[in-house]
């Protein structure tokens, strides 16, 4: 039975001082080692603030967050910042990399910040996670010089540099075509396959959350539905999720 | 490389134009400053050694014995002459200047004997100061040998040396005779093997060099001398010098150049002060300058400090990278604008000269000064690049990620 690696319990996220907006209502949730999990929902339902928390890039008003066996609830900054550099990597829908930069130095980044030092030894690793992402020959273009979906996968090598535990995507393809997404998305899988990798993507793709492990709908600040996928395509939660894509997997014609 | 310093160079690196501009802004900054520093520090130097060059800095006169007016009257002609006093005199004095010589503070060390008296020649007379000296000594404070100009620096025997004026008054060549009354009434013949011209038309028509015993035995002293004169490394250290050399040797009273040079001195220190006020509005430019530069910067910038910070940057770490953008910008501009600043003023050392040819005025580089102005320009930058630095370190990594 694999660990709990993400545990939190009872979260309430408040913003705003005066006037108060309480987006996320004190729910609970564990995430298991090596799960792929997609959350979705509609804007506004507190998903990505949940991928934040999650990722320690925001605090949680109250609640307590466990992650990797370290309670984080009171953490400092400066503390947050050397956990997250070590046990997460993050994948945005805008692949968020230095333009200043090429993209060997990109991927180099997280460990540059962990050791401090801006030093070439780490070329060799950034090089072969440039390769298992499909950008053999790129490594030193200047990241402007790439298109969107080498950009993102840039961003994925960047985000498996210090060997995270976790990685952490919001809306990971949402800049992309469907063709680049699909590539994309089957990336990431491969790496949860083969790194045992643990995957949280904040998606409003239904048809890619379908394709996970375990799908988390929010609505309004609450946990909605928390649905595992069974045998393929046969759970009927599962189904109503995505329809069209379980039918495909049914051998169904869609038309 | 540390971490930071990548990220400041690839930050400047990346901003041009920006870091062009803002260079360009420190380097005149600093360009002018090391311009103006040597210009002023040149123009004070010159003024100063035009003043006490070739003059003592300390004398150095018997207790009691101060260079007073003397009345003298020869025939009709009656003038007032100023000389130290050869009553008192200066004893025991060999000693004395075996002790001066070993002072590490002193450059000159010239023991005088000097009186008043006449040079006569024909019916034309004209007062005069005998001033009995060692050649090589007095040299070291006149630079009489290289002034000579006619004849030869000889004053052995009777040989004397007087200044061009007084050669013009008794129409003297070299080789001829002259003959000379000292005050107390005793008269002798002189021979002039040289003509000097000091630069100074007081000293060039009154002043007579001679050997010292010469002159001890033509005015009468033995045993003792009239002064020592003195000249000091340091020029503006002479006032303590000079109190030192007051308390260390006892029957003596040293008297230094600046008491009769305030106004000299006056001028030089309100010269400083404006060049200072101007120095402190250039560094307060230039650090204007870099910090609204790096403040636009850390704006441009927040989305990759966010990015940073995602990926584990700390607040320290990000801040010090702007901090560092500002040092490396003071350090090449500043070095940049030194060097600017060096070059112009030699620039105008070679392009501005007299009607002979000489550049007006020498133009003093300080390394000291540029050093400092280096460091000045470095701090000013860090200090320019606290605020940006500590607004970058405010920024939440979410804000710039969400706002994307």
């Amino acid at each position: 039975m694999p660990n709990e690696l993400i545990e939190i319990k009872n979260i309430i996220k408040v913003y705003g001082q005066e006037i108060k907006n309480e987006v996320l209502h004190g729910f609970s949730l564990a995430i298991k080692e090596g799960e792929f999990v997609s959350i979705i929902g509609p804007s506004g339902s507190g998903k990505s603030t949940l991928l934040n928390i999650l990722g320690t890039l925001d605090t949680a008003t109250s609640g307590q967050i466990t992650i990797n066996g370290e309670d984080i609830s009171d953490f400092d900054e400066d503390k947050l910042a050397s956990f997250r550099n070590k046990n997460i990597g993050f994948v945005f829908q805008f692949h968020h990399l230095l333009p200043e930069f090429s993209a060997v130095e990109n991927v180099m980044m997280p460990s540059w910040i962990e050791k401090g030092t801006a030093v070439d030894d780490f070329k060799e690793r950034a090089y072969e996670l440039l390769d298992l992402v499909g950008l053999k020959g790129f490594e030193e273009k200047l990241i402007t010089k790439l298109s969107g979906g080498q950009k993102q996968r840039v961003a994925v090598a960047r985000a498996l540099m210090n060997k995270p535990a976790i990685l952490m995507a919001d809306e990971p393809t949402g800049n992309l075509d469907s063709e680049t997404t699909m590539k994309v998305y089957n990336l990431l899988r491969n790496i949860n396959e083969e790194l045992n990798t643990t995957f949280v993507i904040v998606t409003h793709d239904r048809h890619l959350a379908a394709k996970s492990d375990r799908v988390i709908e929010m609505i309004d600040g609450n946990i909605d539905r928390d649905i595992y996928k069974g045998k393929k395509g046969e759970n009927e939660e599962w189904q109503e999720l995505a329809p069209v894509y379980c039918r495909e997997l049914q051998g169904v014609n869609v038309d | 490389m540390k971490f930071e310093i990548k990220m400041a160079w690839r930050f400047l690196k990346s901003g041009k134009t920006q870091t062009f501009l803002i260079l360009l802004g420190i380097i005149i900054g600093v360009a002018v400053q090391t311009f103006l520093g040597s210009l002023i520090g040149g123009l004070q130097k010159d003024l100063v050694n035009q003043t006490v060059g070739n003059s003592p800095h300390i004398t150095i006169l018997g207790e009691d014995q101060t260079p007073r007016p003397v009345l003298v009257t020869d025939h009709d002609i009656t003038r007032i002459i100023t000389y130290s006093g050869t009553e008192e005199g200066i004893k025991r004095w060999r000693e004395k200047i075996e002790n001066l010589d070993r002072n590490q503070d002193l450059t000159a060390v010239s023991p005088v004997i000097e009186g008043s008296g006449f040079a006569i020649r024909g019916s034309n007379n004209q007062s005069v100061i005998l001033r009995g000296v060692e050649l090589d000594r007095a040299d070291r404070i006149y630079n009489i040998k290289n002034r000579i100009v006619e004849g030869k620096k000889d004053i052995s025997g009777n040989s004397i040396l007087i200044g061009v004026e007084l050669a013009e008054e008794l129409e003297l060549v070299p080789g001829d005779s002259l003959q000379i009354r000292s005050a107390g009434e005793v008269t002798d013949r002189f021979v002039v093997s040289g003509i000097f011209d000091l630069k100074s038309g007081e000293l060039n028509k009154s002043w007579i060099f001679m050997s010292q015993q010469r002159a001890g035995t033509f005015l009468g002293i033995e045993n003792k001398i009239s002064s020592i004169e003195l000249q000091v490394k340091e020029v503006f250290e002479a006032d303590k010098i000079a109190s030192n050399l007051n308390d260390e040797i006892d029957g003596i009273k040293a008297e230094n150049w600046q008491k009769n040079n305030q106004q000299l001195l006056t001028a030089l220190q309100s010269q400083s002060s404006s060049s200072i006020v101007i120095q402190v509005f250039v560094i307060i430019a230039v650090t204007l300058g870099i910090a609204s530069v790096l403040a636009v910067s850390v704006v441009q910038k927040s989305r990759q400090i966010g990015i940073l910070k995602a990926m584990g940057a700390t607040n320290r770490s990000v801040a010090l990278v702007f901090l560092l953008q500002g040092a490396i910008l003071g350090v090449i501009g500043s070095i940049l604008g030194s060097l600017s600043g060096i070059g112009l003023s030699q620039l105008f050392v070679s392009l501005i000269r007299t009607a002979d040819g000489d550049p007006l005025f020498p133009v003093q580089i300080e390394p000291l000064f540029i050093m400092l102005s280096i460091f000045i320009a470095t701090m000013a930058g860090m200090i320019a690049a606290l605020i940006p630095a500590r607004n970058s370190a405010k920024l939440s990594p979410i804000e710039v990620i969400r706002s994307a």
